[in-house]
């Protein structure tokens, strides 16, 4: 064997049982505590049961979880419109400007999310920054209650994720052969027909891991509803939160968390069902 | 110089290494002045982690089956949990001379009522905060007033199912501690019609957030307001007259803690008079140590934010432990009420 492979398999090793001890070794507690119960006195204790799945069924927690997807779809879709024109222009860029372009996308991975999210908490207060200038360029006369809305964790949701949405979209739009357009184009489509049939269809899978990306951590990301939103909503996030930690219902929490990550896995497994191989290597 | 401290500091902790004792706290509650006087005088290096909430706290405490703390910070409702389930030393008051110190109010209060567990440490009320800029505070004077209709989309509520279901109970007229399901329905009824007025739920952000009026009248901690008042003059505090809830932060000692004889002596000291007053002071709440009281700043002792006359104080209710099953019917409700 050559050195090389030595070092191959080194990583390998090292990587598989990293991630086999804290993410799988993980996993499989927070399966088993899923079939505990819990008492007064003991977080969690016997016997095994399927209780803690069967009070999922509740309308409350579907509702929660309908109520999360609904905001992490619409997150999601506000991405997409966004992300996927500048994706097409900073493909089509030259190459100079396109990598400073990309630069720009990535900074902001530089800063924590969490320290991002109050900054716009700034941006949007009562006495922040937008209201200052908008009083004193006299296009308002009253403070904009913008700070606890809807619009707010929007804002926050699509600004922290928008990245994820693009990458994946660029890498696809970056590899689209623009003779196919120009034929098109020859054959006489109309710009709306070659768009809709040429070129959405053929950058499908760059859409689909961007939608991906952004639409599971959108479900999930529970401080920008509470930091944005006032905490008014609550969110699969907040839910499994409350029952490790308020609810001292570990179990329960356990079984949510299972659940989460069962919808995780069936979404990419539809991501797998229609991409390719090349585009999987890109999405890596 | 800084550095020649901090080597000293340093060598301090080596050269006692055998004397320590591990404290679990609120972040930031003792200040570290407090701190480092207690390990010049006695030498005990003390190391200090801190948590956010009493839920991580105890969830960190009752996880682990053996304790490396010695001295835990909970609030009043988790002394009583706590206590009864066998996690908390009873305390030998022997052992501590400065115990006379205390308020006689706190000794023996409902949540903790026979062998101490708890040394109550600092306390506040849940109250109603107005901003005078934007709403008269005279016009407030119960947990009622919040209902009407020109405070909508303006109210702040703290960010916790049992501070805002204790808020609707009393204004209810039912105790803040109730565990009839049947009263915390109508608790959730009255809370429903009251979610039109919430701007937002907050706990950590809720003083900037009064301090800059992103909400302007609301649930607050007095404590909160007695410091904001520093930067904002407008903010008034109003102790409701349905009544409100007392909590208080108790220090304990965890039953099976390693360093039980250092544990004694630093609670002594922090029942130190001018220990206590610095405590108090540092915080912007009220210390539980009437020693300590009467050597505080002259504005702060006669502060009525801070210190309400005793026919004030005696609409106030401790914060008690409910129990997990009760707690469960809170926490559903409490969803319910974010899913509106």
């Amino acid at each position: 064997m050559k050195p090389d492979t030595y070092f191959k398999r080194f990583s390998v090793t090292v990587v598989s049982l990293w991630l086999g001890l804290f993410a799988l070794g993980a996993f499989l507690l927070v399966i088993s505590v899923s079939f505990l119960s819990h008492s007064n006195d003991e977080l969690i204790t016997g016997p095994i049961t399927l209780a803690n799945y069967a009070a999922l069924a509740d309308m409350i927690y579907v509702k929660i979880f309908l109520r999360s997807l609904l905001l992490a779809g619409s997150c999601t879709v506000m991405s997409l419109v966004l992300g996927y024109p500048f994706a097409y222009l900073l493909a089509r860029a030259p190459e100079k400007i396109k990598n400073t372009l990309l630069l720009l996308v990535i900074i902001p991975f530089w800063t924590s999310s969490l320290v991002r999210s109050y900054a716009i908490v700034a941006l949007l207060k009562a006495q922040g920054i937008l209201n200052t200038v908008l009083l004193s360029l006299g296009i308002i006369h009253q403070p904009l209650q913008l700070l606890f809305t809807d619009t707010a964790v929007m804002i926050g949701l699509v600004y922290n994720l928008l990245p994820f949405m693009i990458l994946p979209l660029y890498a696809n739009l970056e590899r689209f052969d623009m003779n196919l357009v120009d034929a098109a184009k020859d054959l006489g489509a109309s710009s709306w027909r070659i768009l809709t049939r040429i070129i959405i269809p053929i950058s499908m899978p760059g859409i689909m891991a961007g939608c991906i990306l952004v639409l599971l951590p959108a479900m999930t990301l529970f401080y920008i509803p509470d930091l944005l939103g006032g905490a008014k909503s609550i969110l699969l996030g907040n839910l499994i939160q409350m029952q490790f930690l308020s609810a001292h219902n570990w179990p329960l929490g356990a079984a949510l968390s299972v659940v989460l990550t069962a919808f995780t896995g069936i979404l990419v497994l539809v991501y797998r069902r229609y991409s390719t191989e090349q585009d999987r290597q890109d999405f890596v | 110089m800084k550095w020649l401290l901090l080597l000293s500091l340093l060598l301090s902790g080596v050269v006692h290494a055998s004397e320590v004792l591990n404290i679990y706290i609120w972040a930031d509650d003792i200040p570290a002045e407090v701190i480092h006087q207690f390990e010049k005088d006695t030498g005990i290096k003390v190391n200090i982690a801190e948590y956010d909430s009493n839920e991580t706290m105890y969830a960190k405490i009752k996880a682990a089956r053996s304790s490396r703390y010695d001295i835990i910070l909970p609030s009043s409702y988790y002394v009583e949990r706590m206590a009864r389930e066998g996690m908390l030393e009873p305390l030998d008051t022997k052992r501590l001379s400065n115990y006379g110190n205390l308020n006689a109010q706190f000794i023996k209060p409902a949540y903790d009522p026979n062998i101490p567990h708890s040394i109550p440490y600092l306390w506040g009320v849940t109250g109603i905060f107005a901003n005078r800029q934007y709403f008269d505070p005279e016009a407030i004077s119960s947990w009622n007033d919040l209902w009407r209709p020109e405070y909508k989309g303006q109210l702040l509520l703290l960010d916790d199912a049992r501070e805002v279901f204790s808020m609707a109970l009393l204004a209810l007229g039912y105790s803040p501690n109730d565990t009839d399901s049947a009263h915390i329905k109508q608790a959730f009824d009255k809370l429903a019609a009251l979610k039109p007025n919430v701007r937002v739920f907050a706990v950590e952000a809720a003083p900037s957030i009064i301090n800059d009026a992103d909400a302007t009248v609301g649930m607050v901690w007095n404590g909160d307001v007695y410091q904001i008042h520093d930067e904002n003059a407008n903010i008034d505090f109003i102790y409701p007259k349905d009544g409100f809830v007392i909590w208080s932060d108790d220090l304990a000692i965890l039953k099976n803690a390693p360093h039980k004889a250092n544990a004694y002596k630093f609670l002594n000291y922090l029942l130190r008079a001018d220990v206590a007053a610095k405590c108090s002071e540092y915080q912007g709440y009220a210390t539980a140590n009437l020693a300590g009281q009467h050597v505080l700043p002259k504005d702060m002792q006669n502060n009525p934010t801070i210190f309400p006359p005793a026919s004030t104080l005696k609409h106030g209710q401790f914060q008690r432990d409910v129990g997990d099953e009760v707690l469960a019917v809170y926490d559903r409700y409490w969803q319910q009420l974010k899913l509106l």
